[in-house]
């Protein structure tokens, strides 16, 4: 048994760590040797529009972005990278950022860069299980979500969660020559708790 | 130290929490390194104007701070008279310690050290949104405990022979308070 799940968590001699374990992916501490796919994710134009990268982003860029913070550095941000267990690779990032701690609220980002992976409900998946771990182990109040009005695939899955519309910041961002509305949805602890108990 | 240049921070009834104050670095030493003030501050390494010299240094960490720091100002007598501090917090636990100093012997017993504590302890909760507040008292210490447990602090745990003081080992009371309970007092 053991010597399976050894072969399982090594993805092309790169050792996988999982910090939340899922159904269809784990979401496993990132790895630097992942960096090259990072940067080929961040900057592709399909996986790039709705995430707000609006200049080529180098590898060098990337691996500082990883780099570990001084001991003991509060975090703003958290990381985690989706890795398919069945295809045994890493697929996506998702996590938190603008992490406050006083008043315990942070806003999620999820990114699926492999888009044969797209619209098979991953990134509903993943966010379940980063949301559980946002509410049950790092005690958030409140968690923020903010999307494009053209991003239909993520409005629907932001309502499906039980992310509750909260305002519109109108024309806020510029995208390929459009200034769209930011939606910015927001779900509450408590709500998530009363929905799980149905 | 001239009162117009103390920017006050949180505002009390006869003392007021104010910001450190670099010009008073000689201050701190001195109270740090007084035999009767350290005792129960639990110094046992003489402290220099240089080591002082460090709370100003900007921290890596500049949102963030581990411990947040006060100076205790007399605000009748217009001068600084002890520190206090917000200390080991954990901001991912919602956890902190107490701390406070009065290192001014003469305004001891005089409910001044009961006003620092709670003024302290509201911010804490109020601003900090911290759940829960410790203190770790000396058990010789005993004007800190009243203090401590006249601001609603419970003794939670003893570390056993803690502090070597004096040629003794002497246990450290834990006392803990809680947000709630805390809201519940105020009532």
């Amino acid at each position: 048994m053991e010597e399976k799940e050894k072969e399982e968590s090594k993805d092309n001699g790169i050792e996988v760590f999982p910090f939340i374990k899922g159904e269809r992916i784990d979401l496993v501490a990132e790895n630097i040797k992942w960096v090259d796919l990072f940067c080929k994710w961040k900057n592709d134009p399909e996986v790039r529009r709705y995430s707000r990268n609006n200049w080529p982003r180098t590898i060098e860029e990337i691996k500082k972005w990883s780099e570990p913070s001084p001991r003991g550095q509060i975090k703003e941000f958290i990381d985690l990278t989706i890795f398919h267990k069945a295809d045994k690779r890493p697929i996506g990032i998702i996590g938190f950022g603008h992490i406050n701690w006083v008043s315990r609220n942070a806003n999620i980002f999820a990114m699926i860069g492999e888009s044969e992976y797209w619209g098979k409900g991953i990134v509903g998946e993943a966010s379940k299980l980063v949301i559980e771990y946002g509410f049950n182990e790092l005690n958030f109040h409140k968690i923020y979500a903010g999307i494009y009005t053209p991003n239909e695939r993520s409005l629907r899955v932001a309502e499906k969660l039980g992310f509750k519309k909260e305002t519109i910041l109108k024309e806020a961002q510029y995208v390929d020559g459009q200034y769209l509305d930011i939606h910015k949805f927001a779900l509450f602890k408590r709500d998530w708790i009363k929905s799980k108990e149905k | 130290m001239n009162d117009s240049q103390v920017s006050v921070f949180i505002e009390g009834e006869i003392i007021d929490l104010v910001p450190l104050n670099s010009k008073n670095i000689n201050l701190y030493v001195k109270w740090e390194n007084k035999p009767n003030v350290r005792i129960y501050s639990r110094n046992i390494i003489p402290n220099t104007v240089e080591d002082m010299k460090k709370f100003f240094e900007p921290s890596k960490d500049r949102r963030m701070k581990r411990e947040i720091n006060f100076e205790v100002w007399h605000k009748k007598d217009k001068k600084s008279i002890g520190y206090g501090a917000v200390d080991d917090i954990d901001w991912y636990g919602q956890k902190g310690w107490l701390g406070l100093v009065i290192g001014e012997p003469e305004y001891w017993g005089q409910k001044i050290g009961e006003e620092a504590t709670r003024l302290i302890i509201e911010y804490a909760f109020n601003e900090l949104n911290l759940y829960k507040i410790y203190a770790g008292i000396n058990s010789v210490n005993i004007g800190s405990w009243r203090c401590a447990e006249k601001n609603g602090f419970t003794r939670e745990s003893i570390f056993k022979k803690d502090m070597y003081v004096n040629g003794k080992y002497y246990d450290t009371y834990v006392y803990s308070l809680f947000k709630e309970d805390w809201l519940e007092n105020k009532k």
